[in-house]
């Protein structure tokens, strides 16, 4: 049976591979491959090839003092894990299988048993991508002949800790059939766990001097309080089980290596015939499990976030009444507006505003008073605005990018392309620009002084904020045109596709994207740049600057409406033409 | 009146639907079968106007598709086999979202008569994730037929649907076209288009490949295999029977 089962995966793997590979057929997978392995080679495999042998030699001069501080910190960060695995989880024991195996395998004449393996199979799969992973990000692959070891001592580690993650969901799921609530199994191990502590804490107590705050600047002196504490009294036999699984990784050469490797891998052995001989009913939870997930895949697939599906929508209040007449992108603004939720109803923006004005302006009145709190509020929220600029665009998806799911309704109303598309901008730069001006507004009551005392009047926050205030939302729709023009133009870069998207290919193209994006939005911005420039300097003459500024902003962003303009008529085109089959057929 | 002239849709090379043509007048019910890929699926999301045809016209209630599509758009309502629904919009959400964009004045009391109908009405502060399939079907075909459309394609409308719920959707088809709309179904399920259409056209390959009323299609094969059903009709059209044997 397990044979079929290891068929199962191994061609699963294969034809992954080869629909991957005959995407690259299209020049757009292919570019983004090229870029991808371009970023991976220059961020992580040039130092095999060009720095090599320089920096074996640095990677040897690790003192073995060092080194076994790591294996604490190690043993300890392994602890905790494991721990989290006995207090946080909740649920009964499941193993997650896709929906399809769930289907043919849970009817099946397959044991229990034979499932597990097969989910410990799978998860090796997972594991070793990982445990690359981390070995390039580890930057062992450039430390000569440690490769095999790091990678060795990582694939250890997580397959450890994945069959301790199985074995305790297991114990849970026994002791709630014995009856032990959650509640009570969670006492049991914080009781113990702070039993463990206090012991510690009295062994080191009464073993080690106090130490003075002194003895903190020095880095020394702390790791010689840790490892006094980790490895000696009752702390040196509680972490033993997991510095036998961390020493692999750490071991220096080949003959350390096996050496530490036997009892880690016997650890391992136990941990296995513990998952396999537990005989406990996970099939249901399974399903369960199996079938959420495959909401979270399609929410994904869909445009949204991995969070955007499994649990229950709630119903939303809307945000205003919408009448049945009128322009039709306010429908699209109210829609959008009601899937981002009640954090931005009309009272959250009121009771915000109020909340900047309150508390900003009585801190700005106190401008003449010392203290790090008036420039640390005033730079933040000044950083936040610059950000919540670009950031905003990634994190507010309500518009096509959620959309395009639904193309099929969208393309069916008897509306113009440009009106699908400006509705669908609205709600992200509406709630953007809604954040932005309350920050504006925080920013201008408290950003009074600069971090070294220089005063700022309050004429220039109130010139500047309405400025911004004034560009800011045709800023944000320009911003928000450029992953919504891209999800029409690549929808399968933007995972609106049916298919699943993945791999060195995707990530590629996403970081052409991303490049692609800032430079859309840098030349978007030369027009309006150049025309706030020539505006205020003719009008600073005559208004003084305190003005022209204002003005300025107010000319920009007329350019910046009607560039945004522009580029929505042409996305309306785009969507017009836009065949969602053909893009799947693909 | 759905008007359809040498409407012809590639995908690459590849002819998802090749020259068709067909008419379907104001009252007809139009029966659309032909095997798994057959191109039913593709003519009623080009009729619809959600994907563009690569060749041909389309007319619905006199407006030119490709050249007059909002008008075109404003006349019809297509219901696909699997309901689309925006998941973070209740059942009345819904349909006050649809009333704008069609503009619908009176919407609310026609949307209260539709939900009645469909056995809604206690549903409406419902999420589409709290409704059931079936539900999920009524709630797009109340929204599809709030603007009262002259055009009406259903692309397997009975999948999901209960027995009585499959009764209801069959009188409700029989009413809308006795009200005047002209109407495409899509169905694998030919005794129910034997029992509801009053046309048939035959879709093998993206071509058609037999069409006419139902009533003379199964004289005629009656002429050659004594009582016959559209169920016939279609296996000797299409020749699927003879390629399972």
């Amino acid at each position: 049976m397990i044979g079929a089962l290891v068929y199962l995966q191994m061609q699963s793997f294969k034809n992954r591979l080869r629909m991957r590979l005959r995407r690259l057929k299209q020049p757009k997978y292919l570019v983004g491959a090229l870029v991808g392995g371009a970023y991976f080679y220059f961020f992580f495999f040039r130092n095999v090839f060009v720095r090599g042998r320089s920096i074996t030699a640095a990677s040897e001069t690790v003192s073995a003092e060092t080194l076994l501080l790591f294996e604490l910190m190690g043993a300890l960060a392994l602890f905790l894990m494991v721990l989290s695995a006995w207090i946080f989880p909740h649920e009964r024991a499941a193993l997650l299988f896709s929906e399809a195996e769930v289907a043919f395998l849970f009817p099946a004449p397959v044991t229990r048993r034979t499932l597990i393996h097969f989910k410990l199979l799978r998860s090796q799969i997972a594991i070793l991508f990982t445990t690359f992973f981390l070995t390039l990000v580890s930057g062992r692959f450039g430390h000569g002949g440690n490769v095999w070891i790091h990678a060795a001592g990582w694939w250890l580690v997580l397959s450890t800790l994945n069959l301790h993650t199985l074995a305790a969901s297991f114990a849970r799921t026994r002791l709630l059939d014995f009856g032990v609530s959650n509640l009570r199994r969670r006492l049991i191990v914080l009781s113990v766990v702070a039993l463990l502590a206090a012991a510690v804490l009295r062994w080191v107590k009464s073993s080690v001097p106090a130490p003075e705050a002194s003895d903190f600047a020095d880095l020394e002196a702390l790791k010689y309080y840790l490892r006094h504490a980790l490895e000696s009294g009752p702390a040196l036999y509680a972490l033993i089980p997991f510095r036998l699984v961390a020493r692999p990784y750490l071991a220096p050469d080949a003959g350390a290596f096996l050496a530490a490797f036997i009892p880690a891998a016997a650890l391992l052995l136990l941990h296995y015939w513990w998952v396999v001989r537990a005989d406990v009913a996970f099939e249901e939870a399974s399903v369960e499990l199996s079938h959420k997930f495959a909401e979270r895949i399609a929410a994904v697939r869909a445009g949204g976030g991995w969070h955007s599906a499994p649990k229950p929508k709630k119903r939303k209040s809307a945000p205003f009444t919408l009448q049945p007449t009128g322009a039709s992108a306010v429908a699209f603004l109210w829609k959008n507006l009601i899937s981002a939720g009640h954090a931005f109803t009309l009272r959250t923006w009121i009771f915000l505003a109020f909340f900047a004005v309150c508390a900003g302006v009585p801190l700005g009145l106190t401008s003449s008073s010392k203290g790090w709190l008036l420039p640390a509020v005033g730079v933040l929220t000044v950083i936040l605005t610059g950000y919540s600029l670009f950031l905003g665009p990634a994190i507010l998806r309500q518009d096509l990018r959620q959309d395009l799911a639904n193309a099929d309704i969208l393309k069916m109303y008897p509306l113009r392309g440009w009106q699908v598309v400006l509705g669908e901008l609205l709600a992200p730069a509406a709630i953007l620009t809604g954040v932005q001006w309350c920050l504006v507004l925080l920013a201008a009551a408290t950003f009074s002084r600069f971090p070294e005392d220089n005063p700022i009047p309050l004429s220039t926050r109130l010139s500047l904020g309405a400025a911004v205030a004034i560009i800011a939302p045709m800023l944000n729709l320009v911003s928000l045109v450029i992953p919504n023009a891209s999800a029409l133009l690549f929808p399968a870069w933007m995972q609106s596709g049916r298919q699943p998207v993945g791999g060195i290919e995707v990530m590629g193209q996403r970081l052409i994207f991303m490049l692609g994006s800032v430079l859309v939005f840098g030349l978007a911005l030369v027009p309006a740049g150049v025309l706030f420039a020539l505006v205020f300097l003719l009008l600073q003459i005559f208004l003084g600057e305190m003005l022209a500024v204002p003005f300025g902003a107010a000319v920009a962003s007329t350019v910046l409406a009607a560039e945004a303009a522009l580029a929505i008529w042409w996305m309306g085109r785009l969507f017009e033409r836009f065949d969602l089959s053909a893009e799947s057929a693909g | 009146m759905i008007e359809v002239e040498g409407l012809t849709k590639l995908y690459d090379k590849f002819p998802a639907v090749s020259d068709l043509s067909f008419t379907v007048r104001p009252g007809e019910v139009l029966g659309l079968v032909g095997p798994n890929g057959a191109g039913k699926t593709t003519t009623l999301r080009c009729l619809s106007g959600i994907i563009p045809a690569t060749r041909g016209s389309a007319r619905i209630a006199g407006a030119d598709l490709a050249q007059n599509t909002i008008a075109a758009k404003r006349q019809l309502a297509f219901f696909s086999d699997e309901p689309r629904l925006f998941e973070y919009l209740t059942v009345w959400q819904h349909l006050v979202f649809t009333a704008r964009i069609y503009q619908v004045d009176h919407y609310e009391e026609l949307g209260r008569l539709l939900l009645a109908e469909l056995e809604m009405s206690d549903k409406v502060e419902q999420l589409p994730g709290e409704l059931s399939r079936g539900m999920k079907q009524k709630l797009a075909i109340a929204c599809g037929l709030l603007h009262s459309p002259k055009v009406i394609f259903f692309d397997e409308p009975l999948t999901g649907l209960d027995p009585l719920g499959i009764r209801r959707m069959k009188d409700s088809i029989l009413k809308r076209a006795r009200e005047g709309a002209a109407i495409i179904i899509s169905s694998h399920l030919l005794h129910l288009l034997e029992e509801v259409c009053s046309h048939v056209l035959i879709l093998k390959g993206g071509r058609k490949i037999l069409d006419g009323t139902m009533v003379e299609i199964l004289q005629k094969s009656s002429e050659h295999a004594g009582d016959a059903n559209l169920e016939e009709v279609f296996f000797r059209a299409t020749g699927e029977a003879k390629a399972n044997a």
